[in-house]
C-alpha cells in the first residue's frame, strides 16, 4: 500500500475520532454524563448518510440529517434517565446502542442487514488520484473537527460552560442556583449527539460503506479511552488523546506482523487497551493534560484591571 | 398458529430461573459497592469455560463443574474487586471511573478468555433429551436450573434473614456507616457478597452454555436482561430480584411470541427486557424494592 495513503488514513480516522472524542468530552468531562452508547449515534449518523445520499441528496444535507435526527434519538434515549443517577444513563444507552446494532444487522431491508450498503464519497473529483481523494477528504474532516472544537470551545468557556461544569460537581447545588439540571443534560447529551452524527457520516462516506460490524461497542470504548488519556474538560486534551490511541492502535496492528507471539495478537490488542485504561484510571485519573481553566473575556478584563490597579499601586 | 400457552409458562419459568441465578450477584454488589460491574458478564462467561473444562476436557462430568466453577468465579470475582474497584474507589474514583474500569476489566477477560480457549463456539457434549410430561416439553438441563434456583432462593433467604453474615450484608447496603459503627467489618462483608455473587454467576454459565452454548461472548449476550432484572428488582433487592427475573422470563416468552406471530427476528427479544428497563425507569426507577420493605 502506498505509505503516503496509509499516513492519510491515519489522518482521517484521527479527525473523526476525534469528533468522537470531543462530543464524549462534552457529554462526560464538563457535564458528568456518562454515555456508554457513543456507538449508538455514530452509527445513526452514519446509516443516515448512507440512505439518504443514496436518494441522491447533497453531501452536506445527508451530514445535516445525520446530526438532528441523531440529536432527536439522544433526546429520547436520554429522557428517562436524566433525573436519576449516573449509572442508569449508562445502561439505557448502552443498552439501546446493542439493540440498535441488532436492529440494523437483522432488518435486510433498512441498509443491507450484514452486508450493508456502500456510499459513495462526499466530494468525488473526476479523475483524481486517490492520494489527492485523500487529501480532499483530509480536507472535510478537519473542516467539521474545526468547527466542532470551535463551538465545543466557546461553548466550554461560555457561562453556559460554567453551568455544565456546575452540574457535574454538584447537581443539586446547581439546581439550588436555579439551573434546570434535566434541561441542561438533555441540551448537552443532544449536541453531544449531534455530533457523533456527524462523525458517523464522515466515517461512512470516507469507508464507503456501512455495516453493522463497523459500530461495535469496541468503538465506545476507544474514544472513551481517548478522553480519558487525554484529559477530561479539555478539548486540547481529548485531541491529543484520540492521536495517541490511534497510534497506538495502529502501531500494535502493524507491530503484530512482525511480532510471533503465543497469544494471538487480535486478543493481545484488547487486553493491553483493558489494562491501559485500568492504568490510567490509577494513576492518572486527570488525564495527561489538566482540566482547561475557563477563559472568558471578562475574566481577562479583570485580571488586567487587577494587574493595572498593582502597577499603579507601586508607582 | 396454535400456542401452547402451558410451555410458554414452563420455558418463563426457565428464564426466569436462568436470571434469577445470573442476576443475584449484580444486584447484591451493585447495592453494596453502588456501581454496576459490568464485567459481570465476562464472570458469567468464566464460569462457563471453567465448566467446559472441568466436565469436559477433564471428564469430572457436570455437577463437579458447578462445584468447581461456583469457586473459581467466585475468587475471580473477589480479586477483581480486591485489585481493582476497593482501591480505585480508596483513591476517590467517581461511579463514571468505576463503569469504565469495569468495562476495562471485562475486555481483559473476554479476550484472555478468546486466547486460551478460542472463539469458535464450544458445547457440553452430554446431550439432555427432551421428553414430554403431558403438554410439556422438558429436558433434565431446565429442570436442574429450576431446581438450581429455587434452592438458591432458599438458601439466601435463609442466609439474608437467619445467619449473621446475612445480616451484615442487608446492614451494609442499607446503611455502611451505621454498619460500620455497629461493629460489623464492612470490607468483610463486602468481599463474602462479591465471592458469592461472582460464583453464582459462574453458575449461570455453566447452564447458560449447556443450554446455548459456550464463546467469549455468553456472558455479554445475557447481560442486558440482567441488568434490567437488577434495576427492576430494585438495585441491591434480593427478593425484588426473584419476582424481577420471573417477570422478565414471563414477558421475553410471551413477547417471543409475539414476534414471532409478527414474523420478527426471536433476537429482538432483548428489546423485551430493554423496554422493561426504560418502563420501570420512567414509572418507578426505585424498582419493585418498597414491596419487599419489610423483609
Amino acid at each position: 500500500m502506498d505509505p503516503l495513503l496509509y499516513v492519510f488514513d491515519v489522518v482521517v480516522y484521527v479527525g473523526i475520532f476525534g469528533m468522537l472524542a470531543l462530543s464524549l468530552n462534552l457529554e462526560f468531562g464538563f457535564t458528568g454524563l456518562a454515555n456508554f452508547g457513543k456507538v449508538a449515534f455514530f452509527l445513526i449518523g452514519a446509516y443516515t448518510y448512507g440512505l439518504l445520499s443514496q436518494i441522491g441528496i447533497p453531501f452536506y444535507v445527508c451530514l445535516i440529517a445525520g446530526a438532528s435526527i441523531s440529536a432527536a434519538f439522544g433526546f429520547l434515549i436520554s429522557l428517562p434517565a436524566l433525573r436519576l443517577r449516573a449509572d442508569y444513563l449508562a445502561i439505557v444507552v448502552l443498552t439501546f446502542g446493542e439493540i440498535l446494532r441488532l436492529i440494523v444487522k437483522n432488518e435486510d431491508w433498512i441498509a443491507g442487514g450484514d452486508w450493508g450498503i456502500s456510499v459513495s464519497r462526499a466530494i468525488s473529483l473526476a479523475g483524481a488520484s486517490p492520494r489527492v481523494n485523500a487529501l480532499v477528504n483530509i480536507g472535510l474532516v478537519y473542516l467539521c473537527l474545526g468547527i466542532c472544537f470551535f463551538v465545543l470551545q466557546l461553548l466550554a468557556n461560555s457561562p453556559y460552560g460554567r453551568t455544565m461544569r456546575a452540574i457535574r460537581e454538584d447537581e443539586i447545588a446547581a439546581e439550588a442556583l436555579g439551573k434546570d439540571r434535566a434541561k441542561y443534560k438533555a441540551q448537552v447529551f443532544m449536541l453531544g449527539s449531534a455530533v457523533a452524527g456527524v462523525a458517523g457520516g464522515l466515517y461512512a462516506q470516507y469507508l464507503q460503506c456501512v455495516l453493522p460490524g463497523m459500530f461495535m461497542p469496541m468503538v465506545t470504548f476507544t474514544v472513551w479511552m481517548m478522553v480519558l488519556l487525554g484529559g477530561p474538560a479539555n478539548n486540547k486534551g481529548v485531541l491529543l488523546g484520540a492521536v495517541l490511541v490511534e497510534i497506538f492502535d495502529r502501531g500494535a496492528n502493524i507491530a503484530k506482523d512482525y511480532l510471533t507471539l503465543p497469544v494471538d495478537p487480535a486478543n493481545l490488542q484488547y487486553i493491553l487497551f483493558g489494562v491501559l485504561i485500568i492504568l490510567v484510571l490509577f494513576y492518572r485519573p486527570q488525564g495527561l493534560l489538566k482540566e482547561s481553566p475557563v477563559t472568558t473575556k471578562a475574566l481577562e478584563l479583570v485580571r488586567n484591571d487587577r494587574s493595572a490597579v498593582k502597577s499603579n499601586g507601586k508607582q | 398458529m396454535t400456542i401452547n400457552w402451558a410451555q410458554v409458562l414452563f420455558n418463563s419459568v426457565v428464564t426466569g430461573s436462568f436470571y434469577l441465578i445470573g442476576a443475584v450477584g449484580i444486584t447484591l454488589t451493585y447495592g453494596l459497592s453502588n456501581f454496576p460491574n459490568f464485567a459481570h458478564a465476562e464472570l458469567i462467561t468464566s464460569g462457563a469455560f471453567i465448566g467446559y473444562m472441568v466436565a469436559e476436557q477433564l471428564g469430572l462430568g457436570i455437577p463437579v463443574a458447578l462445584v468447581i466453577s461456583f469457586l473459581c468465579t467466585g475468587i475471580v470475582g473477589l480479586l477483581c474487586y480486591r485489585c481493582i474497584f476497593q482501591p480505585l474507589a480508596k483513591k476517590g474514583a467517581t461511579i463514571i471511573h468505576l463503569m469504565v474500569a469495569s468495562i476495562a476489566l471485562g475486555f481483559i477477560l473476554r479476550h484472555s478468555i478468546g486466547a486460551v480457549w478460542s472463539w469458535e463456539p464450544l458445547y457440553f457434549t452430554s446431550t439432555w433429551r427432551a421428553f414430554t410430561v403431558g403438554p410439556l416439553r422438558v429436558t433434565w438441563l431446565w429442570l436442574g436450573l429450576i431446581f438450581a434456583a429455587l434452592s438458591l432462593a432458599t438458601a439466601m433467604h435463609f442466609v439474608l434473614v437467619k445467619t449473621k453474615i446475612g445480616k451484615a450484608i442487608r446492614a451494609t447496603s442499607s446503611n455502611p456507616e451505621l454498619a460500620l459503627a455497629s461493629g460489623i467489618n464492612i470490607d468483610k462483608v463486602i468481599w463474602v457478597t462479591w465471592f458469592i455473587g461472582a460464583g453464582l454467576a459462574g453458575i449461570a454459565g455453566i447452564f447458560r452454555g449447556a443450554d446455548t452454548q459456550i464463546w467469549p461472548m455468553t456472558g455479554w449476550d445475557a447481560i442486558l436482561p440482567i441488568f434490567a432484572v437488577a434495576v427492576l428488582g430494585g438495585i441491591g433487592n434480593f427478593y425484588g430480584a426473584i419476582a424481577a427475573a420471573f417477570i422478565i422470563g414471563l414477558a421475553e416468552n410471551i413477547g417471543v411470541v409475539g414476534l414471532t406471530i409478527l414474523g420478527l427476528s426471536t433476537t429482538y427479544r432483548i428489546g423485551i427486557a430493554f423496554l422493561i428497563l426504560i418502563i420501570t425507569l420512567i414509572v418507578r426507577p426505585q424498582g419493585l424494592a418498597m414491596l419487599f420493605r419489610r423483609t
